[in-house]
């Protein structure tokens, strides 16, 4: 098992497991007697090492969000599966991301035009700023995928560009 | 604190609405998010009916549930649906609007709309168009204002007389701000503090305003270091009265936007507050100015206030003046433009206690105060005495880029400053929204850095002390805790612990 949470920038292996009155954290190193308790009105009572609080939990997909200690909390759990995956994929500089939310200004390319790394892709807007997106590599464009004043969210993927070809077609 | 509105003031225009003395039964709002709930909430609670126009984007928005009448609006984008004059005035006629309250930005601040919003025969809820043209030409609004003998920052506009301008600059006091003629974002703008450098300084900073906008030409302005912002909440009728509501501080900002007000300002004293108060007035007074209205004024270390510009429209930040006044504006805003008198004197304005504002924001503080989106999955705001929340989200709802990240507001108030920043402590560590990064454990760190809690913050506070808006490092408690929660709520994690027979549990073995 492999399971981990992503929390900020942070990656934390752990495992969970049953004891006589409730659960054990294994992180590394370490185990904790943890426990929840759900309560009516929506919040839940979370023991951990002995020490109760009440928290506000909500979940999506594979997203946790806590409210713990007047701060909330936002949790991603990996799927082994995916981990796995992702460590055998292929370059991320294909894909060319959103680094924040905001709305599409202008396309400075087509699918299909060669381009030189750095050169300005995709103007963006957020927070009543432009921001210009540059090529992360030399290469073709593959598709633009979302059209002039389209809104997106941050990490949303804005363009890819055709798989780099290999070492030996230079 | 005090009731707002104040009870008699509320029966009075609840008794006139409903006898039809108002110029209008029904109010259509041409806005969105919480000031559009907040506006529907005075027009409601005086017996009048409240429209409201959305975008499809804002379909489960609180205001479209709680309006008497929405009426969907369309444009290329969200924004420019809300900017779409012709299609609200549309809407207006289409739900029997008789007036029109604009909000803030948006049309708020359009003359062209004001004047068009009258030729169809509706009320519009603001100034005349005369008065938001001359306070929107940030030139003429300075020097109508100078030419009442009210403070603007001493300065030399090269335009004024070409030949004369250095000559006229080194007469400004110093250190100067040099800033182009045709400039905006700080390109450009250069800091000069010794009178020698000044010519050096025209000349470099004459190039760069060519390269960035291809125009040379400058004006120079006595510079203000650690400048606070603090304005003035005037309030004017067709009749010629006009009064202040006392002033706001909001110098706590990112990025030139506000994130806290505060009310009385920890900057003034008895004297310094009565005398910005009374320039604001005065103003206002000049203009002959209808509605309510803001005038800021940039002020200085040494007590030294100069006029900034006036805004003709409600501000984001009017809860903290109504906390300590007691007067509902958008009330006040209703019966001035019904054609009221105020019907009060200066001298019958009292201010209570202290209140303060903190503007929830959908953004990461610790990523460059990035815009951050989500779904709202779970809200609770906070409540209690001194608490007051105006919201423009609901749970269930989406947060989206396509607006201004502002999501909600916390407005506190309490006996002194103390008190208030104790009680919005409590508040913003009990206001829990899932879903979505906001901006609130920011807040928190904010109001209890040393330089707040003494009152000694300026408009460049923020870019000074970035530590506050930095992630601090988790401690292992903590950690320990988030990982169990999130662990017992992943059914893949749970489902293999419960899968482990009950007796093995039991006699607590574990191996990996």
């Amino acid at each position: 098992m492999h399971h981990a949470f992503k929390l900020g920038d942070a990656e934390h292996n752990l495992e969970l497991s049953r004891s006589a009155d409730g659960y054990r954290l294994h992180l590394a190193g370490i185990t904790v007697p943890v426990n929840l308790h759900r309560e009516d009105d929506g919040s839940a009572l979370l023991t951990v090492d002995g020490r109760s609080e009440r928290v506000l939990i909500a979940t999506r997909g594979d997203d946790v969000f806590v409210h713990l200690g007047g701060v909330a909390y936002a949790l991603r759990y990996e799927h082994p599966l995916q981990r796995l995956a992702a460590q055998g994929q292929g370059s991320a500089e294909d894909h060319v991301r959103a680094p924040m939310p905001g709305s599409l200004v202008a396309v400075h390319v087509k699918p299909g035009q060669a381009v030189a790394r750095g050169e300005a892709l995709l103007v963006m807007e957020s927070m009543k700023m432009e921001t210009t997106i540059a090529a992360p590599r030399d290469g073709v464009v593959e598709a633009v995928h979302f059209a002039q004043g389209q809104t997106f969210d941050r990490d949303a993927l804005l363009l890819s560009l055709e798989a780099a070809a290999g070492e030996g077609k230079k | 604190m005090k009731p707002i509105p104040e009870p008699a003031v509320l029966e009075a225009t609840r008794a006139r609405a409903a006898a039809n003395m108002l110029k209008f039964d029904t109010l259509l709002v041409a806005n969105r998010g919480e000031i559009a709930v907040r506006i529907l909430r005075t027009v409601q609670s005086l017996g009048l009916k409240g429209a409201v126009v959305y975008h499809a984007a804002d379909r489960n928005a609180p205001a479209v549930r709680m309006a008497d009448h929405a009426v969907e609006i369309t444009g290329a984008t969200p924004v420019a649906a809300y900017l779409d004059g012709k299609q609200i005035l549309a809407a207006a006629k289409s739900c029997g609007a008789g007036a029109i309250h604009p909000g803030y930005g948006f049309l708020s601040e359009n003359a062209g709309f004001a004047r068009a919003v009258a030729e169809a025969g509706l009320t519009f809820v603001g100034p005349t168009p005369e008065q938001i043209e001359l306070m929107g030409d940030k030139v003429r609004a300075r020097a109508f204002v100078a030419g009442g003998g009210f403070p603007v920052a001493p300065s030399a506009i090269e335009d004024d007389d070409p030949a004369t301008f250095a000559e006229r600059a080194l007469k400004v006091p110093f250190p100067l701000l040099i800033k182009p003629a045709a400039g905006g974002g700080g390109k450009g703008m250069r800091i000069v503090r010794e009178p020698a450098q000044l010519k050096a300084e025209l000349e470099r900073a004459r190039s760069e305003g060519q390269r960035y906008f291809g125009d040379g030409r400058l004006y120079v302005e006595r510079y203000i270091e650690n400048p606070r912002h603090i304005e003035v909440q005037v309030l004017g009728d067709a009749h010629g009265n006009v009064v202040h509501l006392f002033e706001r501080e909001c110098s706590v900002q990112r990025r030139f936007q506000k994130i806290v007000e505060e009310t009385p300002s920890p900057a003034l004293d008895p004297e310094l507050r009565s005398r910005i108060c009374e320039t604001a007035a005065g103003i206002a007074r000049k203009a002959g100015y209808r509605n309510a209205g803001t005038v800021e004024f940039i002020f200085g270390a040494g007590g030294e206030f100069y006029f900034l510009e006036m805004n003709t429209r409600l501000q984001v930040e009017h809860p903290v003046t109504e906390m300590i006044t007691g007067k509902d504006l958008v009330l006040e805003q209703l019966r001035v433009a019904a054609g009221e008198k105020l019907g009060y004197a200066q001298e019958q304005l009292r201010s209570e206690g202290h209140s303060i504002e903190f503007r929830i924001y959908a953004e990461d503080p610790a990523r460059g105060y990035t815009p951050t989106t989500g779904p709202v999955l779970a809200l609770r705001p906070p409540q209690g005495e001194g608490v007051r929340v105006d919201s423009g989200i609901v749970q269930g709802q989406d947060v989206t880029a396509a607006f201004d990240p502002m999501l909600a507001k916390l407005i506190v108030w309490g006996r002194d400053r103390g008190a208030a920043i104790a009680r919005a402590d409590k508040a913003l560590a009990e206001y829990a929204l899932l879903g979505c990064i906001t901006n609130t454990a920011f807040l928190r760190r904010l109001l209890n850095h040393k330089a707040f809690v003494e009152g000694q913050v300026h408009t460049g506070f923020l870019d000074a002390h970035p530590e506050i808006a930095a992630e601090p490092a988790l401690d292992p408690a903590t950690l320990h805790q988030l990982l169990a929660a999130g662990a017992l709520v992943t059914r893949p994690m749970r489902d293999v612990a419960d899968l482990v027979p009950d007796m093995h549990a039991a006699i607590g073995s574990w191996s990996n």
